[in-house]
């Protein structure tokens, strides 16, 4: 009698260990888990802007030149209904130099000109992003800006932005991105900039509204 | 049933009930954010190297989630509330050993990348929620799994 009341006890909690292990994987699957801010420097639009766009880039992705471009239009024409968060998403097994590319930004982001960094990041994205050695143009984009050098060099080897970064693929990996760009629109998943386009168009009257304030 | 008992019982539920939950969400918060994340927590405790802190990170959110569950419904109440008052136990002795060495922890990884409280405060926390595994453990409820598989 005992070995019976035993036996359904271990059912129930087996019932509940098993169902609260789906909720988990499926709200992971959903995108439901807290959304890490990028960093100040990162994060464009105002912070209350009632589309919030989450972005994961890597520098060397020709796709993602092509949306960073768009991006940047939309944030011109939606002004304060919009805020783009970039997180960075670097292919480590196909893109050598995307990780340091995304350290040496966030570096630049420190002194103040992350834009401009990843605007040549992405302009010369041909001369560096297969190079055998590091290339000369993290240094050379570096001098264009009049940003300090070594200081820059500091920053993208020093283990805290390395860490910031690996945070953001860890993060991408759990929400099942495996391309770039991919783009989370209030949630609502959208990977590469056709998708982007048909995703923010749903969004359309609230940016309008909030872009007529 | 007297009305000792009543109070006893609900003092019981309402300590399961808590304890439970804070491990259910402190499980739950911690299993959907990256493992990387709360392993840089584990990490700032100088107790395990990085390749055990992401193991720890990977398990213990789900062993919380699921302790707190099995504790807020009530099944094997006894042993799950020694199972969880055992994880306090261990929980203040890595913030007690980094509150005497003075290491610079920002986020004590209880509940995720959310902001945490200082570690004097996390320790205090953990009193308390020690003293309710005690109440769940002293005090059997009937508003149990526990209980309704006895009545059976």
């Amino acid at each position: 009698m005992i070995d019976q009341k035993r036996s359904r006890l271990a059912a129930i909690g087996a019932a509940l260990v098993f169902a609260s292990t789906i909720a988990v994987l499926l709200a992971r699957q959903f995108n439901l888990g807290p959304e890490r801010p990028a960093p100040d420097f990162r994060a464009f639009g105002p912070a209350d802007a009632p589309v919030q766009i989450h972005e994961y880039t890597d520098f060397a992705c020709p796709a993602c030149r092509g949306a960073a471009g768009l991006v940047e239009e939309m944030l011109k024409v939606y002004g304060p209904g919009l805020r783009v968060h970039f997180k960075h998403y670097p292919l480590l097994n196909i893109h050598p130099w995307s990780l340091h590319a995304a350290a040496y930004a966030d570096c630049a982001g420190a002194q103040g000109k992350f834009k401009e960094y990843a605007a040549l990041l992405f302009e010369g994205q041909q001369h560096w992003a297969e190079a055998k050695e590091e290339p000369k143009q993290f240094a050379e984009y570096a001098g264009r800006l009049g940003l300090d050098l070594d200081a820059m060099r500091a920053c993208a080897n020093d283990p805290e932005t390395l860490k910031t970064i690996k945070l953001e693929i860890a993060e991408a990996d759990m929400k099942g991105v495996n391309a770039t760009p991919t783009f989370f629109i209030n949630g609502k998943r959208a990977v590469g900039s056709g998708q982007l386009l048909d995703q923010a168009r749903k969004f359309d009257s609230v940016l309008r509204k909030a872009s007529n304030k | 049933m007297n009305e000792k008992t009543g109070t006893k019982e609900i003092i019981g539920l309402l300590a399961r009930l808590a304890v439970g939950g804070l491990f259910v969400y402190s499980g739950a918060i911690k299993a959907l954010a990256p493992a990387e994340e709360f392993a840089y927590a584990i990490e700032s405790y100088r107790v395990l190297n990085a390749q055990l802190s992401l193991y720890a990170a990977y398990v213990t959110p789900w062993v919380e989630l699921w302790a707190g569950m099995l504790l807020a419904a009530g099944v094997f109440t006894r042993a799950n509330a020694l199972f969880i008052g055992a994880m306090l136990v261990f929980f203040e002795l890595l913030l007690g050993q980094a509150w005497l060495r003075g290491l610079p922890i920002t986020s004590c990884g209880c509940f995720g990348s959310s902001g945490s409280n200082s570690i004097a405060a996390e320790f205090a926390q953990n009193l308390v929620f020690l003293a309710l595994t005690w109440a769940a453990w002293k005090f059997p409820s009937r508003w149990s799994a526990d209980a309704v598989v006895e009545a059976k």
